[in-house]
């Protein structure tokens, strides 16, 4: 039985052997140092990254793209997801739609929304909207089918309406698998926003990465890619973070 | 319970002497094998005041119908009448149901679980609140208001929901075997709390149970039904005086009706 704390300690530990070969490897000449610069001069750079106040300019741009279009999509898709899982007709007739359409890359689509959005903040949020409302619909709809059907039958004999049903019951009893959905959303939507930054953008930190790699500056290239995984790794705790908050009941 | 009679005050039943009436109904179902016939032209009355079992064995078709008469469930044919008018919907002022286990919501805690039905009504939080304390310390909860459900055991649970169903103040109280998942000794515990909670406030309930023993020791009446076709076999008054208690079901008076009430339902099948 291992503690919490001694799990940490390993875990740390796992982290420090995997950047201490990853140093040796490159002062031993086993690897490039033009391709892969070692972890000391990465973290030297991401230190003076973040007190760059350019770079933390376009992490805030981006942060903001992802904030904004998370709080545009998830209301949205667990809208539609919760429309389509519960009404009969309109779940049978518009169902297919998502199902299809959330198998096509979405990749394709940003051309498109370059010439209608421009290449500013607005077609970044699209974007990423466009990339997460499909695995939010269609959790929102597998989360529908988990309510148990009990708790709805005890609502409607207490002669709760249409919109009590979804607001006291449905939304509130698919919350656990709903939130399960926001953080694959969450990634789709990060991905999409990047993605897009990279493609063409005035700013953003997906914009900078793709500058420092087509400028050939490695060690801020890697920089970028560290500060990138955090920011999602912290966005992914967070909604981890209320994901166990929600679960509390489901025991 | 007698404080809440306010906002929902009944209008006076003119010469209808059942709070309950299920006239000619039958529930029909559609299978590749023909017509279903789950409830097949079943009428019974409940007066006010009583407390009426449905017995039967499993697929007689006793909580389908009392789904219909929570107004959740369609008739096929025939007509479900309370206070005098026929049901079209949930009537929750004057029909309230309280459901087999884990029909509470798990992420309200005791206390809002209660209070949900009037909240559903729009009723005050804090009128609300206090009506729950009462309910809650009725069925000896106190001190359990701010628990969620799965911080109960199930006994406790089925409690929560016995208070959810009075507090309400629903005239008629349908309980679809209420009592079902819990062990025998619990069972016993809840079945002579609600008979006490009962003779306090005079609902008129329907009771759908399997067990022959807990129909005989709560009911007035006893109504034994047969499966496919669901239909009424007979209906058989429990004439053994209140209150009850664990000594009666030792008398052979309770013997005798349970007995006639199992040779009913195996002789049916």
């Amino acid at each position: 039985m291992l503690s919490s704390s001694y799990r940490v300690l390993v875990q740390a530990g796992i982290v420090l052997i995997l950047l201490g070969l990853w140093e040796a490897a490159v002062f031993s000449g086993l690897a490039d140092t033009r391709t892969l610069p070692p972890p000391s001069e990465i973290a030297i750079h991401i230190v003076a990254l973040l007190g760059d106040q350019d770079v933390l300019y376009n992490l805030w741009i981006t942060s903001a793209q992802v904030g904004l279009a998370f709080l545009i999509v998830a209301p949205v898709g667990v809208a539609i997801g919760l429309l389509l899982g519960e009404h009969e007709y309109i779940g049978r007739a518009f169902r297919p739609f998502f199902y299809f359409l959330a198998g096509v890359p979405k990749s394709v689509f940003l051309p498109v929304f370059i010439l209608t959005f421009g290449i500013g903040f607005t077609q970044k949020v699209a974007f990423g909207i466009f990339q997460a409302i499909f695995v939010l619909v269609i959790s929102a709809i597998a989360a529908v089918g988990s309510v148990s059907p009990t708790l709805i039958k005890v609502a409607r004999s207490y002669g709760a309406n249409r919109w009590q049903l979804y607001s006291q019951i449905f939304l509130p009893a698919m919350m656990p698998v709903v939130i399960e959905g926001m953080r694959l959303g969450m990634i789709f939507n990060i991905t999409g926003v990047v993605f897009a930054e990279m493609y063409v953008a005035r700013a953003g930190i997906g914009h900078m990465i793709a500058t420092w790699g087509m400028s050939f500056q490695m060690p801020q290239l890697f920089a970028g890619i560290f500060l990138t995984a955090f920011l999602s790794i912290a966005v992914n705790e967070v909604l981890r973070w209320y994901e166990r908050r929600v679960d509390k009941w489901r025991k | 319970m007698a404080e809440v009679t306010d906002s929902m005050a009944h209008a006076p039943i003119s010469s209808e002497k059942f709070d309950l009436s299920v006239e000619q109904v039958s529930l029909h179902f559609e299978t590749p094998n023909g017509v279903l016939k789950a409830v097949d032209e079943v009428s019974f009355g409940v007066e006010t005041g009583r407390f009426v079992g449905l017995v039967g064995p499993s697929g007689c078709g006793k909580s389908s119908l009392l789904l219909m008469m929570a107004g959740l469930q369609k008739a096929t044919f025939g007509d479900i009448i309370v206070e005098g008018e026929p049901l079209t919907g949930p009537r929750p002022q004057d029909v309230g149901v309280i459901f087999q286990e884990s029909s509470l919501l798990p992420w309200k805690t005791a206390s809002e679980n209660v209070e949900f039905p009037l909240a559903l009504r729009g009723v005050d939080k804090a009128e609300r609140k206090q009506l729950a304390t009462d309910m809650l310390k009725l069925v000896g909860l106190s001190g359990f208001e701010d628990r969620h459900p799965f911080e109960l055991s199930g006994g406790m649970k089925q409690r929560v929901s016995i208070a959810r169903g009075f507090c309400q103040d629903p005239r008629i109280l349908l309980m679809d075997e209420p009592f079902a998942a819990l062990d025998e000794q619990t069972r016993m515990t809840l079945g002579d709390e609600l008979l006490r909670i009962w003779e306090g406030h005079r609902k008129t309930v329907v009771f759908v149970t399997h067990s022959l023993t807990e129909a005989v020791y709560l009911c007035d009446d006893v109504i034994v039904m047969s499966a496919q076709p669901g239909r009424i076999l007979e209906r058989i008054e429990i004439d053994l005086p209140r209150p009850r208690t664990y000594e009666t079901m030792a008398t052979a008076d309770f013997g005798r009706l349970r007995d006639r009430i199992w040779r009913l339902i195996r002789g049916s099948e």
